[in-house]
């Protein structure tokens, strides 16, 4: 059965038909009917209304006729089998950091047929728009089917509900109306949210992480950030949270301008200044110097045995542990996934922070959950499109 | 209404060999759907007699080079002059003229991902293209970084040169033949290279992909015929969407930076995995 999203609401006719309309297309899209019959059965819909709604979708070519079923148990006609038309639309989404801006040309199943990517040098408010712009200007050229919208991910602070991005220091962003000015750009609705719940988004729809219902997704990178996915849906509250003080801060000796800060133990800067005093304490014959250092390379020399690349591995699971363990016992999620350059460190800094959370909450706790680390560097762009899939199709 | 039909300007130091063949049907088929034709400068058809590049690129409404047909200072110069201008398979650094380029890391990833975590491979080698050249680079970064991420050492003994050249490849691979060099899979950063390559181990009587697993980057039919297992883009479709890259800068659209197409791993001869 697919259950309705906000069965309690009242509605108006036309939303009544949209959420109708909905619920058929996400039974198709999901494997769960093929046919009208069937539909009216896993929907709850009156047949004539199922039939109604196919023949709509089939006109706007997000629906095919797919032949002829096997007929029933009880003999009788052989049902018209209807199938999901991925490539009936394009999507975008586009991913944008301090440094670059990155969109995907995607069909509604989520591959990506061609990306676009501008370096921003240092670009601040209008500008950054216009290297947006630079980026959709080339997509748009590559379209294959009609376009049917645009998501972006941005960092900082964002009003999703109105798309707005209420504050993004290093870009100069202050309320600026980004769904707006880009809709009236390009004529198709825009989709505005940051980008670690869309990274959680994206790992939820696209990811390999099989049955659930919520998930958090820890982003490891430049900073720290939480992205969840509440009852199938990006909770709007997901962002950087490396300005909060970690309550366990005997570890390791902090940065003297740390005041505890979680960005200050996990974020890159420190992370790099962390491994080249380790590499001086320890010895090392696996890492290279901080400038071409990478998150790969610790893993590897980790898994190679490399001293200084295990005791950061210990250290980083240990203060990683605070963030599982809130999150956990605040949330208690389904799944945990570990995500961003961090994820490249690999299973053991996962293994050991799994153990390490173990300590800090009930074990019975952690047990509830699954883990695993997402490595696609894609997880940004593919959120950004689901979410637009969510928005505008009430798919995924 | 605009009467004389509109003209695109292909700049190529071939048009026969498969891969400029193939970019130009691509250019082809879209400039005839969209109503324009093309005129072609191929000024190096006999390598040893090369011509100067003679498209006046004033006349055209737009600009068309293939992999590295022009040098960077004239793509440059087309750029400023304000004639809408496209590449593919190049890219000048640090400049925003627009590009359509194949996704070197990616490629790479499923490739190493097919290599060594499906076919269980172990002990690599890398055929070097020119580290000097984007794609040669950039591939041989990504294999550094898909290595480790497998924790597999990377002494520098494995990676051999190949420089995109058949014979500078198959050198490289006899060389190490005569050295008993032990390896079971060679990473060719083109498939030329590795098809070279293959034809050396063959020659020795090893058996592929039992003994030695070869692969290569890209495609065309002589790869296809050779069994070659590799990574490409549809190159046809790489034509065709420059083409529309191009055309729509010529008719108004602001476009700058580079497009990255996905590339496809093509398993020709499966591996037992071990």
């Amino acid at each position: 059965m697919v259950k309705a999203r906000h069965p309690s609401d009242k509605a108006t006719h036309s939303q009544l038909k949209r959420h109708n309309r909905e619920l058929v297309l996400r039974a198709i899209y999901h494997g769960i009917a093929d046919n009208r019959a069937a539909l009216a059965q896993e929907t709850g819909l009156a047949k004539p209304t199922v039939s109604e709604l196919v023949a709509e979708l089939i006109d706007e070519g997000l629906l095919a006729e797919n032949g002829h079923g096997p007929s029933g148990e009880g003999g009788g006609k052989r049902p018209r089998l209807v199938k999901f038309v991925p490539t009936a639309r394009n999507v975008i989404g586009i991913s944008l950091s301090e440094e670059r801006a990155e969109g995907a040309l995607a069909f509604l199943d989520g591959r990506i047929v061609a990306r676009h990517q501008v370096e921003l040098h240092g670009a601040q408010g209008d500008d950054v728009i216009a290297r947006l712009a630079d980026v959709i200007n080339g997509l748009l050229a590559q379209l294959d089917a009609p376009l049917l919208c645009i998501g972006i991910g941005v960092p900082g602070v964002v009003n999703s509900d109105r798309g707005i991005v209420s504050h993004t220091a290093r870009l100069g962003w202050y309320n600026v109306p980004l769904a707006s000015i880009l809709s009236e750009l390009y004529s198709v609705p825009v989709y505005v949210a940051n980008n670690t719940e869309l990274a959680a988004l994206g790992q939820f729809v696209f990811g390999p992480a099989g049955e659930m219902d919520s998930l958090a997704t820890v982003l490891v990178g430049g900073g720290v950030g939480v992205g969840m996915v509440v009852n199938g849906t990006a909770y709007h509250g997901g962002r950087e949270i490396g300005y909060l003080r970690v309550a366990d801060q005997s570890l390791v000796d902090a940065p003297p301008d740390s005041e505890g800060r979680l960005e200050t133990f996990l974020g890159w800067h420190y992370v790099r200044q962390r491994a080249a005093a380790l590499c001086r304490a320890y010895g090392s014959d696996l890492l290279p110097g901080p400038d071409e250092l990478t998150y790969l390379h610790l893993g590897y020399a980790a898994a190679n045995g490399d001293p200084a690349a295990l005791a950061l591995q210990d250290e980083l699971s240990r203060y990683l542990a605070q963030v599982f363990a809130w999150i956990i016992g605040l949330l208690r999620p389904d799944h945990i996934s570990l995500a961003g350059p961090m994820a490249d460190y690999g299973e053991p800094l996962l293994a050991q922070t799994i153990a390490y959370t173990q300590e800090l909450i009930l074990p019975d706790l952690v047990e509830e959950v699954t883990f695993s680390l997402a490595e696609s560097a894609n997880l940004i762009l593919m959120g950004a499109i689901a979410q637009a899939l969510q928005y505008e199709l009430g798919l995924a | 209404m605009n009467a004389k039909p509109r003209t695109l300007g292909i700049i190529t130091n071939n048009q026969h060999n498969v891969f400029q063949r193939n970019v130009l049907a691509g250019v082809r088929e879209v400039a005839a759907q969209r109503g324009y034709t093309v005129a072609i400068d191929s000024y190096a058809e006999d390598p040893a007699r090369p011509q100067p590049i003679t498209l006046d690129y004033h006349a055209v409404d737009g600009v068309l080079v293939i992999a590295n047909a022009a040098p960077n200072d004239l793509l440059q110069a087309i750029y400023e002059s304000g004639t809408p201008i496209s590449l593919v398979s190049h890219h000048v650094p640090g400049s925003s003229i627009p590009a359509v380029i194949t996704d070197n890391a990616q490629g790479i990833t499923e490739m190493v991902r097919y290599v060594v975590g499906e076919c269980g491979r172990r002990s690599l080698i890398f055929v070097r293209g020119l580290p000097d050249q984007r794609d040669g680079f950039e591939r041989e970064n990504a294999f550094r970084r898909e290595l480790m991420r497998y924790n597999l050492p990377l002494p520098d003994d494995r990676f051999v040169p190949g420089d995109f050249s058949p014979t500078v490849a198959a050198r490289s691979i006899q060389r190490l033949l005569d050295n008993g060099t032990a390896f079971d899979a060679i990473v060719s950063a083109d498939y030329l290279m590795g098809i070279a390559a293959a034809e050396t181990l063959r020659a020795t009587g090893l058996r592929l992909p039992d003994d030695v697993l070869v692969v290569g980057f890209g495609d065309a039919p002589e790869a296809e015929a050779a069994g070659l297992t590799t990574v490409a883009a549809d190159v046809v479709e790489q034509g065709r969407r420059a083409a529309r890259q191009l055309i729509s800068q010529i008719e108004g659209q602001r476009i700058s930076g580079v497009t990255v197409l996905s590339v496809r791993l093509i398993v020709r001869a499966p591996c037992d995995p071990r």
